[in-house]
């Protein structure tokens, strides 16, 4: 197992390494911060003066180098627009994506595996049907109207939930809802699917046989196979909500990564973007490796 | 006791829901953008000058946007001019700042160095380029500024100038002092920013005592958020969710235009540049995709600036002529066939998008080969400033707001063969910028109405369209009218309590 996460880890790491260097010299194609910062009249002679503050015209290599070398003591530099430092503006917003993520997740989660396990015992029947109806909606619906939808029924309507914004346990209700959506879908198929799949392969069969009760063929043997592809699946829909779910944060307001990218890039505040991206890959290279050491500890074989 | 703790859980949470009824006299404020910075010296940007102006941050003189005083005095209780370059200003006694210093001419002087010193870049300091400016202090509260050329708008110039204590770094600071009624008491990143109100402030109490920010990018959740009570003024929003008896709408002060450059062929050609201008039919834009109350423009900046010339009439919709003048054109050799590039801004405007591609096909129509591409707004800089592109005949698209009252924030480098953004290279226009900037009263008067009429009427400088209108929602519990000026600041002394 150790030599498997190893392994893991290794490529995770390779990848991350190309993604700095990618990201750096991306960022800087894409226009000139002193354009966007300042106003559209300002002087050449401002923008010379901005550009020398912030070391924007010395060649990309140099600017590569000192990137590079204050990556290593996890310097990101200030935050050209914010004037603090971007790491900080980064993981302020983090760590509200995080619990919008965790929280969203282990939500999907639970639901997904029993309406997906319930509806692979009825396969054919009215709930099985109500439940793929819903999945197929779920997966396909565009978050944003779901999101504008909510918030005219439920806040302005009937005035249950406040439109956006933070601050109370309702606040979270409407932004969770509209996330928990597609990856319910995706995952409900996907465990419906492989439960269906393990409920007849021949050691079901076999444990049916010898007499086993339903809830041990389905917690003991079923579920525990079935949940291989499951875990997959989840740990990618997670990395999308890591990466910030933009749509959400922008429209409830939500102070999360995603916008803070999204902004960032926008402004060219390319410290920030360096910054938002390497915290949200490391969570990512972390979940990887979380979701190998569930995938370790359901298959002995990848064990081995 | 179980039941009790029960109540009060759902009190707190319901209490917890309409944070704008959370305590008396507050309001909330929904914006569209939060401010990066809340640094004085940076108030001439819009989305942080509607936090920081006139409430953390005092200037010595104020715009009367809402009634016709003109310029008023706010720190400054006089102004004149002592000799031709030198004006003095007599400073209010009494004043102090919100860390409890007193407020005198040092802190002037300090304010308009710090605001120019290139260790930091801050945006007031464009408005007093190319002006040598030399403040000094005469005593406590009085002090001059030497100027070089001449400045007849120097009062008016420091209506920009935010000022801060002696003792303000020179960096950008997260913690502004200043003058004005309020105070920063909060800032969470990303959700949003709370002023107090003062108790010594020198002025009128104003009668909101703590104003929260929130801010929501889109559009209609703001709407929705004073709909539902959550917030009291949402002053962006919409014109499609301008719907209700909540609703104001109001002039915004920015002018769309197209700009085109002269020194291309076909676009070199008056007759061409005319028959641009009779061929978009500008009235049919208003109260379709562009908002009811759009006001057609003659001039880059809005009828109540300095000068506006009343004389200039819009061109009418007259696509006989404007084929006319193309045949007329083509005939002389023009090359009238040439590609023209169409530039718009994506999401400048609401409607840009529409609004551009019906002028590609009223352009069209008339005999026009105009290509439409929509840019976001790092490319569109490219299009807009110099150095242009050279290569095609290019019209850009674009926007531009000047609610200061007067036309010297734009005729230079909107029109001035040195200005960035100028189309045009003209000598008499040049001439007439420069003597107005220099001259004062009627005369100024006078030579902005003459250059606005010259723009317009001979040049045929640019595709003047439309003076927009933006949209506010007000709730039932305040009292507030957006100005002109709302764009760029609100004074939440302004707001009164129902």
């Amino acid at each position: 197992m150790k030599k498997m996460l190893g392994k893991r880890a290794v490529s995770s790491f390779v990848s991350l390494m190309v993604l700095i260097v990618l990201v750096f010299f991306l960022s800087r194609l894409t226009g000139d911060p002193a354009a966007l910062y300042l106003p559209v009249d300002a002087s050449e002679a401002m923008r010379e003066n901005f550009r020398e503050i912030h070391g924007l015209n010395d060649p990309v290599l140099v600017q590569f180098g000192r990137y590079l070398s204050d990556l290593v003591q996890l310097d990101f530099g200030d935050s050209l627009r914010k004037a603090r430092p971007a790491i900080d503006v980064v993981l302020e917003s983090f760590v509200w994506t995080l619990q919008l993520a965790l929280i969203t997740m282990a939500l999907v989660t639970v639901a997904a595996i029993i309406v997906g396990s319930i509806a692979a015992f009825n396969v054919g029947r009215p709930f099985d049907r109500f439940a793929s109806v819903l999945s197929l909606i779920g997966a396909s619906a565009p978050d944003f109207w779901i999101a504008i939808v909510g918030i005219v029924l439920f806040s302005v309507n009937f005035g249950w939930l406040p439109t956006s914004g933070t601050g109370t346990v309702w606040h979270w209700i409407l932004p969770i809802c509209v996330l928990f959506i597609r990856p319910f879908g995706l995952i409900l198929q996907i465990v419906r699917g492989s439960m269906i799949n393990a409920l007849g392969s021949p050691y079901v069969k076999t444990a049916r046989a010898k007499g086993v009760k339903n809830r041990p063929v389905i917690f003991v043997h079923t579920l525990r196979n079935a949940m291989l592809p499951v875990i997959t699946v989840i740990g990618d829909q997670a990395a999308a909500l890591l990466n910030g779910a933009v749509v959400v944060e922008t429209i409830f307001g939500f102070p999360g990564v995603g916008k803070l990218m999204i902004d960032s890039i926008l402004q060219r505040d390319f410290n920030v973007i360096l910054a938002a991206i390497m915290v949200t890959a490391i969570a990512i290279f972390i979940m990887n490796i979380l979701i190998d050491i569930a995938y370790a500890l359901l298959d002995p074989r990848i064990r081995a | 006791m179980k039941q009790t703790t029960l109540l009060a859980g759902v009190l707190l949470a319901t209490s917890a829901l309409s944070p704008a009824f959370a305590q008396d006299s507050g309001v909330t404020i929904v914006l569209g953008e939060e401010p990066d910075l809340v640094e004085p010296c940076m108030a001439t940007r819009s989305n942080i000058g509607r936090i920081v102006l006139g409430n953390i941050s005092e200037t010595l003189t104020e715009l009367d946007v809402r009634g016709d005083e003109g310029l008023k005095p706010r720190l400054a209780e006089s102004w004149e001019l002592v000799d031709d370059t030198t004006w003095r200003f007599h400073l209010r006694e009494g004043v102090t700042f919100s860390d409890g210093t007193a407020f005198d001419a040092a802190d002037v002087k300090h304010s308009f160095e710090r605001a120019g010193s290139d260790q930091i870049t801050c945006e007031i300091s464009r408005y007093y380029e190319g002006i040598s400016i030399t403040p000094s202090v005469v005593d406590d509260l009085t002090i001059d500024f030497k100027t070089d050329p001449a400045q007849p708008i120097l009062p008016l110039l420091m209506s920009l100038l935010t000022i801060v204590p002696s003792e303000t770094p020179i960096e950008f600071t997260r913690e502004p002092v200043g003058t004005g009624p309020y105070v920063l008491s909060s800032w969470e990143p990303g959700q949003s920013i709370t002023l107090e109100r003062r108790d010594d402030y020198w002025g009128a109490q104003p009668a909101v005592a703590s104003a929260t920010y929130a801010f929501r990018s889109d559009p209609s959740v703001r709407a929705a958020m004073v709909q539902t009570g959550e917030a009291d003024i949402a002053p962006s929003i919409s014109a499609i969710d301008a719907t209700t008896d909540m609703d104001r709408s109001y002039p915004n002060s920015e002018t769309t235009y197209l700009r085109i450059d002269h020194s291309v062929a076909p676009l070199d050609d008056k007759r061409v540049r005319e028959a641009l201008n009779l061929g978009i039919d500008r009235e049919a834009f208003v109260g379709t995709i562009l908002a009811d109350g759009t006001q057609i423009a003659t001039a880059i900046n809005v009828p109540t600036t300095l000068g506006w010339n009343p004389d200039t009439e819009a061109r009418a919709y007259d696509p006989d002529r404007a084929k006319a003048l193309l045949e007329e054109a083509k005939a002389d050799g023009v090359p009238v066939d040439t590609e023209i590039l169409l530039v718009g801004r994506t999401a400048n405007f609401p409607g840009a998008t529409e609004t551009y591609e019906a002028i590609q096909s009223m352009l069209s129509e008339v005999g026009f080969n105009v290509r439409l591409q929509m840019v976001e707004v790092a490319e569109h800089e490219q299009y807009y400033s110099k150095p242009y592109v050279q290569d095609q005949p290019i019209l850009v698209g674009a926007q531009h707001d000047n609610s200061r009252g007067d036309p010297v924030f734009s005729m230079y480098f909107k029109y001035h063969s040195d200005g960035r953004q100028a189309g045009i290279a003209d000598a008499k226009a040049d001439d007439l910028i420069e003597r107005a900037t220099a001259a004062t009263g009627d005369e100024r008067v006078a030579l902005w109405s003459e250059l606005f009429g010259y723009l317009h009427d001979d040049l045929v400088a640019d595709v003047l369209l439309f003076h927009m209108v933006g949209h506010a929602r007000v709730g039932e519990n305040v009292d507030f009218t957006p100005t002109i000026a709302t764009n760029s600041q609100l004074q939440l002394s302004e707001i009164g309590l129902k």
